[in-house]
This record gives C-alpha cells, structure tokens and sequence, in this order.
C-alpha cells in the first residue's frame, strides 16, 4: 500500500463521509444563513450603500466588495463546521469512538479539516454564484480564485479544529467567532482598499491575515490588490501548513481528549 | 473454547499519574489469556476504566507496555486497536447519526468494506432487536437501547477482544440477563472478554478468571476457585470485600 493509499485509507474517509454528512444533514443550519446574510450584505453595501462609493481602485464598488464578501463567507462557515463539530463531539464523548479506531492523528485532523473545508468551499462559490448577476463581474484567473479559497477554507477549518478541542464551553467556540473571527474579517479589507485607510491603520490591517487572503481572492477575481499577490499566496499557504499543523496537535495532545 | 499460545492482552508495568499526580495506575501487570472470560474488580476510582483507556491510548500511561495478541498497543496500534472492541461506560452515540448509521460508520472508522459492514450491521440490529430503530437518531433512544447500540457497536468490525466496561449500569434486569447470554455465547465462539463491573455477581456469573484492582494496583488474581480459597470466602462478594480492605464479619 503506498503512503497515500494508507494516508486516505477507508478509516480516514469514512470519517470526512461522516462530516460532509453532518453539515448536509443541517443544511436549514449550514448551507442557507451564510448565503442570505452574504446576500444581505452585497444588497444593503453594494446596491444600496454602492451608489455613494461608485468605484474602488477603477472597479464598481460591488464587484469590488464581492471576492471579500464571498471569502468572509467562506472563512465563517470553514471555521464554524469544525470548531462546532469537533466540540460536540468532545463534549458527548463520541469524539472518542474516533480516537480509539486504527486511525491515526494526522488522518484525524485532516478528515475534519477537509470536511469544513468543504463547507466554506460550497457557501464561497454559493455567495459569489448568488452575488455575480448584481455585482456583473467574472473571474480573471479562475484556478489562482480556487486555489486560494481552498487554501483559506483549510487554514480556517484546521483553526477550527484546534478551537473545538481546546474549548471548554461553547462560549468559547462563539467568543472566537464573535470577537476573533468576525473583526478581522470586516476589517480586513473586505469593504474597502487598504490604501483608503490613514497610515496607523493601513500599517495596522498589514498584521491581519485575513487581510492577504481577502487581498488574493480580488486579485483572482478582478486583478485589483493592495499587494502583490504570489507573495501573498504563499503567505496564505504558510499559514494553512501553520494550521494544519495545529490541528494535528490538538488531536494528538488537545486537552480533554486524550488524557 | 479456542485458545492461541499468544495471550490476548500482556500488561506489563503500566503507569499513569494524573496531572493533580493522583497516580491511577502503579506499575499494573495482567495477563488474559485468548479465549478467556476475565473479569476486572474493583472500587471506584481504582483505576479500571484508566486501564482499558490507557490500552486504546485513550489515556496516555507515563510507563509500561501493552500487548494485544502480540501487537505493541502503541508502536503497532493500528493493528493492535483493530482488534479491539470497547463497549464503554458511558453512552457515547453520535447524535447526527441514526441507529444503522452508526453502525455502518464505526465500521468503516475500523477500515471494513462497506459490504460486509452492511452485512455485519444487519445481523447486530436483528440481534440486539433494534431493527425498527434502525432510521431513528441515536438522541431520541430510550436509555436501554442505546446501551443496545453501544454493544452493537462495538461488535460490528469483529474484534478479536471485547472490553465491556460496567456494560449492566443502568441496565434493566431483562436486558442483563440478554446481554450476559450474548456476551457469553460470544466467549463460547472464541472472543476475549474483558469486564469491568460493580456488579459482583454479574463476575461471578460470567468470569473465568478475576483480577481484583485497588488504589491503581492489582490487589489479587486469579481463576474464582483459587481466589475464594486463598481468601477463605463462600463467593467472589467476599473475596472483593476482604481484598479491598472491608472485611465481612
């Protein structure tokens, strides 16, 4: 058996079968708010708000806000899938049915990894399909789009695992959602350009990751970006090793799980 | 009775201290030969249950080692974990899953083909009566039948040794008393039992040999004759309560 016949082994995707099947199960939950409040934002910024920001680096201000608004998304519901998931699980204790099977660490983070991935991968595509009739725009460079919201869609997911095993309460999953999560995400270049920023806060947002990720999604999609996009891309290819590697960790030294 | 030469589980010196440094296991070592019905006894807190998690790497132990059928529990656990089965003591179903599905996951969890775990899961739903649950959600089960899952579950990739940790709490006696045929029918058909159980009577009833464990360490052992006559005792009750320190009048 080669190593990657034994890595996606019928173990590991049994496992990323049983995620898919959890975020489909509750779609009413998964699929359908992340699509309407994204809706709601590229209405109520872009259509309504949009008229007084007409363009953004030479492109309408929706088709400029779409790419961020589609990511943040996608970040949300990537994040969201695991970081609840694999606290639900730790805290019925079914969670330990997983751990004590043949499988090891790693195909155990990455199984939930990919699962969410997955997730923020189908409401990203689901809030720019949506959103392309208002906003008019296509995508220039469609595999460099994909890539890169793969990529961020797996950085997001595996922090969600980390958080979903270090969690003790589910407030504190939401506390990462709600204060971590969502400020970078708004303020990470989704509405605006960085350059509209004054310098304290433009040198400010160079330190929010979610700002290169939002930065290489417009690029892709409209050849507009504050940063170079190549550099910014392995930026957000480092960061989903960085936490893949998390995600490892937790599984294999995570409190509360193995003790 | 099917008996191998390799023992179905070696214990060798195994420790475990909290991180409070309560130690919950000090340097135990058992051996349970293939076939065997063995039974674990002990008080609260003794450390049984840390035993079996510590063999499922559940719990990390600080020192020993472990084999199953002659495979390392922790340099070779894929193969060592594949034969195990741990029916554990507190429910812990999957909520998003229904009664056939859990069934169907865990055993693909266990690397078996979708066939035979098909196959496999149909044969435990008839058995442990659970057909017309089968497309229930494993939250809305009475108390009884999700005990029925568990076991269940923990049968459905075939193991070669079956943990049964306080399977009878909270059991109603009906179902104790299937559950005792079925776990010895299984024994009869060659596979391992290990049980932990409060429930003197139940080792009584079903186990070979016992090990009796106490403070993290194997009080006494061995087969239920020699214990009751080395302890002077009419029944495993006894030898328990002189073991543990509570000596009978």
């Amino acid at each position: 058996m080669t190593l990657l016949e034994s890595a996606f082994n019928r173990s590991f995707r049994t496992l990323l079968g049983r995620e898919i099947l959890r975020f489909v199960r509750v779609w009413t939950q998964t699929l359908i708010p992340p699509l309407l409040t994204s809706l709601l934002y590229v209405v109520v910024f872009g259509v309504a708000l949009g008229g007084r920001i007409r363009e953004v680096d030479g492109v309408p201000y929706l088709q400029y806000i779409l790419p961020g608004v589609a990511l943040m998304s996608l970040i949300t519901g990537a994040y969201m899938n695991t970081s609840t998931s694999v606290f639900d699980a730790k805290r019925e204790r079914y969670i330990d049915d997983i751990l004590i099977s043949p499988m090891s660490d790693a195909q155990i983070a990455l199984a939930y990894t990919l699962g969410g991935t997955l997730r923020g991968l189908i409401v990203g595509v689901g809030v720019f399909v949506v959103g392309t009739p208002f906003a008019g725009a296509g995508v220039s460079h469609p595999v460099l789009l994909l890539l890169t919201a793969t990529t961020v869609a797996f950085t997001f997911s595996a922090l969600g695992v980390v958080v979903g095993v270090v969690s003790a309460r589910i407030d504190h999953v939401t506390f990462m959602t709600n204060v971590v999560i969502q400020p970078l995400a708004f303020l990470g270049g989704v509405f605006y350009s960085a350059d509209m920023l004054p310098p304290a806060l433009k040198l400010a947002t160079l330190f929010n990751p979610i700002f290169y990720m939002v930065d290489a999604a417009r690029y892709a999609t409209l050849r507009a970006s504050d940063t170079n996009p190549y550099p910014t891309l392995a930026i957000v290819v480092a960061l989903a090793a960085l936490a893949f590697a998390g995600a490892w960790w937790a599984m294999n030294r995570g409190p509360n799980l193995r003790y | 009775m099917i008996r191998e030469d390799v023992p179905a589980l070696k214990v060798e010196g195994l420790k475990k201290t909290y991180s409070n440094g309560l130690v919950a296991l000090d340097g135990v070592s058992l051996e349970v030969g293939a076939g065997q019905f063995f039974g674990l006894l002990g008080p609260n807190g003794a450390g049984k249950t840390t035993l079996i998690n510590s063999i499922v790497s559940l719990a990390r132990p600080d020192s020993g080692n472990v084999k199953v059928f002659g495979k390392d529990a922790f340099a070779e656990y894929k193969e060592a974990r594949r034969m195990i089965g741990v029916s554990p003591q507190e429910i812990n179903l999957d909520k998003f899953l229904t009664v056939e599905e859990s069934l169907i996951y865990h055993a693909g969890y266990y690397g078996v083909e979708k066939k035979k775990a098909k196959e496999r899961t149909e044969e435990l739903l008839e058995r442990f009566a659970l057909l017309d649950k089968r497309k229930a959600r494993t939250s809305t089960l009475s108390g009884g039948m999700k005990r029925r899952v568990m076991f269940a579950r923990a049968l459905v990739h075939d193991p070669k040794i079956l943990f049964l940790d306080e399977p009878t709490a909270g059991v109603d006696v009906e179902l104790r008393y299937r559950l005792w045929e079925y776990v010895r029918e299984l024994n009869r058909g060659g596979m391992t039992m290990l049980l932990t159980t409060h429930y003197l009577e139940e080792a009584e009833e079903l186990c070979e040999e016992i090990a009796l464990i106490n403070g993290g360490k194997i009080a006494a052992q061995g087969t239920k004759a020699d214990l009751k006559e080395e302890y002077g005792a009419r029944n495993v009750e006894e030898v328990y309560l002189r073991v543990v320190g509570h000596d009978v009048a």
